[in-house]
């Protein structure tokens, strides 16, 4: 859940803005710089994905992915991620124009805790990518629902109580979002390996 | 028109273009691509770069155009090796057209998209304002230049991205499967402005017959390296020739042409004076492994549609007043221009999408409810393999719809070995689909449709972008499949080949349904809906006149 | 707790009366929305035959080839001075100013000529937010000394706080008015003329760059998704609640991305060899006017006026 325009006292909307920037900056250092638009492609793959919706019996939840964004593209996970919610806002309003660097601080520090989270697991057989995907995977959710409470209970006290209720409301997207990355991390073992970094055997 | 090809000698007077001298190219993984090309290309020259399905044409492309650096070997752009600025013009001197549009159109506008070439070439805006003009007035396309890409038809993207590098006045443009998925009457479009291109042309094609009549030097690639360079006319004459180098599909070449060698095992369609029916599926049924025995009332079609039409969210028709029944056993081909309603009443036969009239299946009508079992009895193999394969390993990928049906574990296994058999898969169990060349990813397609064992299989485009051999190899399993098979298609020779009976929409009616061989002599169809078969017949009757002659 | 003491008792079915009203209240807007609805379809089915077919799907600046004062402003004035106003509205701390900066908005998005349908598509999607604030807000804001609290009979351990639907409605109004602003803030240009004024702005040229780039693949990704769901519910898939979705749906996703990353290096060759490279040029060029700089004043005037009034009236 992103955070709309208006929740946020203008101090923390700015100052938030300014450290998104500052990691933004970063994350783009980071990357080199033909691969910026190669980014920005993925970003919209990443985004159709996130609208995705799975169901947990009569309702359902969509995708945040920030898990699987840090997985594979590691350090440059945060521009995808505020690129991808610049999108958001400016293509569905989710998520306030004002709120743009809470949000992108929210889903983009997780995915490079994921991507962290993720490095230092993976081992080199097939089972250990996929648990390793899954903790990610369920860590940056659970990353992002905190992060998120956190910026509510700090826009007033009268917000603690939903800042709580964000918590417990995203326990079964960090389930959901663990089983999805473990699958798709073990998809792309299988199917493309070299995205996710593992060695490949030389061919004959 | 057709007779342009001319006799190349080595010799020549014309200045030489592009220069590849013991070109080789390795995968990051240690695949070999090209090994030890030798190429001169001419300005001027006229080039169908020819070959199998990964014989190395796309990854010469990329050479000449400089996207590529030559590994060892060299590549001289107007004598001079690719390096720096030299680099820099042979990106901006030789164009390329990519197969697919949507690579190429990455803009949000087709003005921007247009302008993106020259902007960049160093003209001012004003300059290059001209030149968008100019090259989208060239593909026709002027009044839709501030359009989304995303808001274009097929067609219309194809010619979008052929503004885009003709805007930048290219010496030289190459192809990569320029008309593939156009429908006859766009392909005659792209052709003829393929034609107009005054500068040297390098088209990698496996449509023959499109080739013929455009180029007239002919460069066949196989296991990385030039293997003959001809000129367009002694390929074409030569049977052996197109034979040798697998650019032939049995189909396409003898079914009309006389030449019943190798002749494939289906109905033929000049026997359509028989009515269609069951004949050559329900006599095959009984050998093959997928039979299905037909079941309830025999009188009833399986499909009936009465009084059906559909229309888009936004208002626009999909398909209306649709009267077809098909029975079971039938072969049925459904031509029509882009955008005639093929696919959407595909997707009414799937159950997909809800129409307005009445559809019974097999006798029973499609109600709201049981639409959403439709899955089981109609399957669909899309034209693209790549939005049908998901799943990390070809086994699963055809156990996936037996899964859903919530079969035994042991009769998923079962289904999944016949129907990897009946496509000549066997043994690709534990490979990813996404490693399989196209005519094996079709095959895959093909059955994991079939696993579901429905009585309907609906193929749409099935032998597209396919070499001559894959080719060949999907008809012949097509053809032995014993389901109703309904075919989308623009090509003609398969229509003939594989279908009794053609229906032809246009703007979502059904305007013509009878006999596939009268399809063929229609001439009416294309002041109707622009279709024409007759260029593309006009080329492989020279063809064959050629062989003929030379035989 | 002794806020209890004083807090304003109703029977349970009060409650009941309450929440019957609001649900019938739903209940009714609803079947007013599908009955305009079902007028629309109806309507639509008289239209020409032959009207041409239209595939657009919402993208940022759908509205862009409209004209109105919006659409001929200086698009680097009207993106300071609109983000200017919408941070100043974002600051407001009344109800009464904020009903105020809607009714802004609203004037901005008529004389932008925006159609409705946008600015509600937008407004919905906060919906979820909003009311999910406006219902938990009053039920777990901390209760102080004074609060007005309502405690329905046999629902004691479920006070509410009536206060607390001032600070989720004030969130509201805020977030009403500046979604109400966007369509003339970004659907007014052009896309590629917004980030073109951003670049003239300040802001690197990348970035602009990237922002194209991901709008224009999103809605080719989008396609392919359609198209990659159609082929799983031709073969039986149906979305459930177990492993087997999600095995489905993490495959799915997987191929997404590995199509997509296939894509990224087509897309980038295709760049390449239209001469990307180390100079990006515009093709457009702005020029502000007199006029120009008038409708950023009056914007940022606005913005202003609305603080001031907000900031004195509270004090």
């Amino acid at each position: 859940m992103h955070i709309s325009d208006g929740v946020l006292p203008t101090s923390v909307a700015v100052g938030t803005y300014a450290a998104a920037l500052v990691v933004a900056g970063w994350s783009a250092r980071k990357t080199k710089g033909e691969d910026l638009p190669k980014i920005a492609v993925v970003t919209s793959a990443f985004f159709v994905a996130s609208l995705i919706h799975v169901p947990i019996g009569p309702t359902s939840v969509h995708l945040l992915l920030p898990g699987l964004v840090g997985i594979l593209l590691g350090p440059s996970g945060f521009i995808s991620i505020a690129l991808g919610l610049v999108l958001q806002s400016l293509l569905f309003q989710f998520g306030g124009i004002t709120a743009l660097g809470a949000n992108s601080l929210m889903m983009g520090l997780p995915a490079l805790a994921s991507w962290g989270l993720f490095r230092l697991m993976k081992g080199d057989s097939l089972t250990r990518y996929i648990v390793s995907a899954a903790f990610a995977g369920g860590f940056g959710v659970l990353l992002a629902a905190s992060i998120l409470a956190l910026l509510l209970a700090i826009s007033g006290e009268d917000f603690i109580g939903v800042a709580k209720l964000a918590i417990y409301a995203h326990l079964p997207v960090v389930v959901i979002e663990a089983a999805i990355s473990a699958f798709s991390v073990s998809f792309l073992y299988k199917v493309k390996p070299e995205l996710l970094g593992v060695a490949l055997p030389a061919a004959s | 028109m057709h007779e342009t090809a001319v006799p190349r000698h080595p010799e020549s007077q014309q200045f030489t273009l592009l220069e590849a001298r013991g070109l080789s190219y390795r995968y990051p993984n240690g695949q070999a691509a090209l090994s030890g090309v030798d190429l001169t290309i001419y300005e001027g020259d006229r080039i169908a770069l020819i070959g199998h399905n990964g014989a190395g044409k796309t990854t010469l492309v990329k050479h000449l155009n400089g996207l590529y650096a030559a590994q060892s070997g060299e590549l001289l752009f107007h004598g001079e090796p690719l390096q720096d600025e030299n680099l820099k013009r042979v990106r901006l001197d030789i164009g390329v057209l990519f197969q697919d549009p949507d690579d190429q159109l990455f803009c949000n506008t087709l003005y921007e998209d247009i302008a993106f070439g020259p902007l960049n070439q160093g003209f001012t805006p004003e300059e290059a304002d001209a030149l968008v003009h100019e090259s989208a007035r060239k593909v026709g396309m002027e009044e839709l230049l501030f359009k989304a890409p995303h808001n274009l038809s097929y067609g219309q993207k194809k010619r979008a991205a052929l503004a885009t590098v003709l805007s930048m006045h290219p010496d030289a443009l190459i192809l990569d499967e320029p008309t593939a998925n156009l429908d006859p009457r766009q392909e005659e479009v792209f052709t003829e402005l393929i034609r107009e291109f005054p500068g040297t042309l390098i088209v990698i094609s496996h449509d023959l017959t499109f080739l013929y009549g455009i180029c007239d030097r002919a460069v066949v690639m196989e296991k990385g390296g030039v293997h003959h360079d001809y000129t367009m006319k002694e390929l074409a004459s030569q049977r052996k020739y197109l034979r040798e180098h697998g650019l032939e599909s049995s189909f396409r070449f003898t079914c009309c042409g006389g030449h019943h060698h190798e002749a494939p095992t289906h109905a033929h369609p000049h026997s359509h004076g028989r009515s269609s029916s069951m004949g050559a599926a329900g006599g095959q049924s009984d050998d093959r492994p997928i039979a299905r025995q037909k079941s309830g009332d025999s009188d009833a079609p399986l499909i009936h549609l009465l009084d059906y039409s559909y229309r888009h969210p936004d208002g626009a028709w999909g398909v209306r007043d649709i009267h077809l029944h098909v029975n079971e056993g039938e072969s049925i081909a459904v031509a029509g221009e882009n955008g005639a309603g093929k696919s959407t009443l595909a997707r009414c036969i799937l159950g997909i999408t809800e129409g307005r009239g009445s559809y019974a299946f097999d006798g029973k009508l499609v109600t709201k409810k049981n639409r959403k079992a439709l899955w089981r009895q109609v399957g669909m193999v899309f034209q693209n393999p790549a939005d049908q394969l998901f799943c990390p390993s070809c086994w699963e990928e055809v156990a996936f719809g037996p899964r859903q049906m919530g079969l035994p574990k042991n009769e998923v296994e079962a289904r999944v070995e016949e129907a990897l058999q009946a496509v000549r898969l066997t043994g690709y169990e534990r490979r990813a689909p996404h490693h399989l060349s196209s005519g094996e990813r079709k095959r895959l397609a093909i059955a994991a449709a079939l696993s579901i064992r429905s009585r309907v299989l609906i193929l749409d485009e099935p032998t597209a972008n396919l070499d001559a051999g894959s080719e060949d190899l999907l008809f012949e399993i097509i053809s032995h499949l014993p389901v109703t098979k309904i075919l989308i298609s623009h090509d003609m020779a398969l229509m003939m080949a594989l279908c009794e009976r053609a229906i032809v929409l246009h703007q979502g009616r059904i305007i013509r349904d009878y006999a596939c061989a009268e399809l063929e002599r229609d001439v009416h169809l294309t002041s109707i809906n622009g279709i024409d078969y007759t260029l593309k017949n006009a080329c492989r009757d020279a063809m064959l006149s050629l062989q003929e002659g030379a035989a | 707790m002794e806020p209890r003491a004083e807090a304003i008792r109703y029977p349970l079915f009060a409650l009941l009366l309450w929440g019957g009203g609001a649900v019938l209240a739903v209940c009714l807007a609803a079947a007013v929305f599908r009955a305009l609805k079902a007028r629309r379809e109806r309507l639509r089915q008289f239209q020409d035959d032959a009207a041409p077919r239209d595939w657009s799907e919402p993208a940022i600046d759908a509205s862009a080839h409209l004209d109105s004062p919006f659409h001929r402003w200086d698009p680097r004035v009207k993106i300071v001075s609109l983000l200017f106003f919408i941070f100043c509205v974002a600051s407001l701390a009344r109800l009464s100013t904020g009903a105020a900066a809607i009714g802004l908005g609203l004037a901005a998005a008529r004389t932008a000529r925006i159609p409705w349908s946008r600015s509600f598509r937008r407004l919905g999607a906060m919906a979820g937010f909003l009311l999910m604030l406006l219902i938990v807000t009053p039920l777990t804001a901390p209760i102080h000394p004074g609060d007005p609290v309502v405690v329905f009979e046999h629902l004691e351990f479920l006070p509410i706080n009536l206060r607390g639907f001032f600070p989720a409605g004030l969130v509201c109004v805020k977030a009403i008015a500046i979604a109400l602003l966007m369509e003339p803030l970004v659907g007014t240009s052009p896309l590629a003329n917004t980030m073109e004024a951003l670049a003239q702005i300040g802001a690197p040229r990348k970035v602009g760059e990237m922002i194209l780039l991901a709008h224009r693949y999103v809605f080719v990704f989008r396609h392919e998704a359609q198209r990659m769901a159609t082929s799983m519910e031709v073969r039986g898939f149906r979305k459930r609640t177990d492993m087997e979705t999600l095995r489905a749906t993490g495959n799915f996703i997987g191929m997404l991305l590995v199509r997509s990353f296939d894509r990224t290096q087509r897309v980038y060759e295709a760049m390449l060899s239209r001469g990307y490279g180390e100079t990006t040029r515009s093709h457009v060029a702005f020029t502000a006017r007199k006029i120009d700089w008038v409708k950023g004043a009056f914007w940022i005037a606005a913005g202003v006026a609305l603080l001031v009034v907000d900031h004195f009236r509270g004090a």
